[in-house]
């Protein structure tokens, strides 16, 4: 099974580039709505987080991964409002006709993972596999990069 | 589509008693698979057969195949466990012997091709090829799963073609083999196909995940992986909590922060700096971002072009340090 594997890439691109795009959308969303103004705490929250989940999808390579390519489609689609996770997808066909000898504590586990990627309700479980895989490693490439900013920032 | 072997055909079982070298064996019969001369022969004198015999049956050509060999008394116990490779040309000979030829020396290297033993043990045997290609001029056979369309396109315009298309093909087969006593119905290998598919991903994913490695089970290797994505998510939103506390000062410390975290690089004090073309080409970063976020954004330019944009994190010495140490925290916070 050693040749299947070369299929599988999971490569993510450097730690700066996801510094770089979040902050220029950091920084853009401050020339849009200066922080100074009286705005709510809970909304600035909601406004970093979802800039912190677009710049990730940026960085990752726009549309190269579904999971990128479904978060830019959901923020684009509400733009202004909340990207929330994880959210209910719709059943595809494939769903329907699984054989029922697999296992349904691993299917049900497959489909919470399922609701927590995104844009994985659309894909195969082999694929949502090698999804995850690249969400995984950019979540945690953005988990750094705010990390060090909080750092950065809070008075020491 | 699926030749159904449990009950082996009197035709089939000719042919396999005949000169069927696809079979495998035990190691041990690995030298015999150094005979291209017998490779070659055998696979020219059963492509045809096989191909005929294919047609009278009005078989279409399985995308998933199964066939079972009946062999004569067992004296050699194979066992299960020590079949490990794959009788891989059976289908391919089916499509002709220019074609089989080829294959049989590109996949002689990965495969144990081992020659039919009369006195070996009844044993059950089957393959399954997906194959992305196989698209014959006369035959016209076309497989099920084609995994890479520019492939087909390049295959069918060359059928009898170089050694070179079909090494490259070689990667594109999935091999599933039946033990004794699976199913062999093509739902089945289909299903043990794919989930050897996700198995291979799971452990690619195994490595990602701290801590999965130590779980056995897919399942609990599964919660393991959605927890550790959750704890991510989490994060994500605890830390724009963080920034969203912070974020009064946040529109001018973010030059700071850029000037305190690349304290290393080279920075040269140019206000009017454009940030170069190739970089937002490589981050794929649409212009009207850049342009809007432009104000703000001078000491970012300033370290883009006074460095490789790849590299202007790493170069600080002190910068490296407060990301490895970022790991670890993280590592720890999340409890692993």
């Amino acid at each position: 099974m050693a040749f299947a594997e070369n299929h599988i890439n999971t490569d993510v691109p450097e730690k700066d580039v996801f510094a770089l795009h979040f902050l220029q959308t950091l920084s853009n969303l401050s020339t849009q709505n200066p922080f100074s103004s009286p705005d709510k705490k809970s909304d600035r929250v909601k406004k970093i987080k979802k800039a912190a989940y677009v710049s990730m999808a940026r960085a990752a390579g726009c549309t190269d991964r579904l999971w990128s390519r479904a978060l830019l489609q959901r923020a684009a689609k509400r733009n202004n409002k909340i990207v929330r996770f994880p959210r209910r997808r719709k059943r595809v066909t494939w769903l329907r006709r699984r054989s029922n000898r697999r296992d349904p504590v691993e299917e049900a586990a497959a489909e919470r993972l399922r609701n927590l990627v995104p844009g994985g309700g659309e894909m195969k479980t082999s694929k949502l596999m090698e999804e995850t895989a690249h969400y995984i490693k950019c979540l945690s490439m953005q988990v750094k990069v705010m990390q060090c900013l909080v750092d950065g920032l809070s008075p020491k | 589509m699926m030749m159904m072997n449990g009950e082996a055909t009197e035709a089939e079982l000719f042919l396999n008693c005949a000169d069927m070298s696809v079979l495998e064996r035990q190691r041990a019969h690995l030298n015999h698979h150094h005979y291209p001369g017998f490779f070659s022969n055998s696979s020219t004198i059963n492509g045809g057969d096989i191909d005929g015999f294919l047609a009278s049956a009005g078989l279409d050509l399985p995308a998933v195949y199964g066939y079972t060999t009946v062999h004569g008394d067992a004296r050699i116990s194979v066992t299960p466990g020590n079949i490990t490779t794959e009788s891989g040309n059976f289908k391919k000979r089916k499509f002709g012997c220019v074609e089989t030829e080829t294959k049989v020396c590109n996949e002689k290297k990965k495969m144990m091709m081992m020659m039919m033993n009369r006195e070996a043990a009844v044993e059950e045997e089957e393959e399954e090829e997906k194959s992305k290609v196989t698209e014959q001029s006369n035959k016209s056979i076309m497989m099920m799963k084609m995994k890479n369309k520019a492939k087909k396109e390049q295959n069918s315009c060359s059928n009898d073609s170089s050694k070179v298309t079909k090494d490259s093909q070689r990667t594109d087969y999935i091999h599933v083999r039946a033990r004794r006593g699976q199913a062999t119905d093509s739902h089945s290998i289909a299903e043990r196909a794919r989930r050897e598919k996700i198995s291979e991903r799971m452990k690619f994913l195994q490595d990602l995940v701290p801590g999965c490695d130590k779980i056995t089970g897919k399942a609990g290797m599964l919660d393991e992986i959605i927890n550790y994505v959750q704890s991510l998510q989490r994060q994500v939103e605890f830390l724009s909590m963080k920034l969203a506390t912070v974020s009064p000062r946040l529109d001018f410390n973010i030059d700071d922060i850029f000037a305190k975290e690349v304290v290393s690089a080279p920075m040269t004090n140019l206000p009017n700096t454009v940030m170069p073309p190739h970089m937002m080409v490589n981050s794929g970063y649409p212009h009207e971002m850049v342009d809007s976020g432009y104000v703000h954004f001078n000491p970012m330019q300033q370290v883009v072009a006074s460095s490789d944009p790849l590299s202007c994190f790493n170069n600080g010495q002190s910068a490296t340090n407060v990301w490895d140490s970022d790991v670890q925290n993280l590592y720890s916070s999340l409890g692993v």
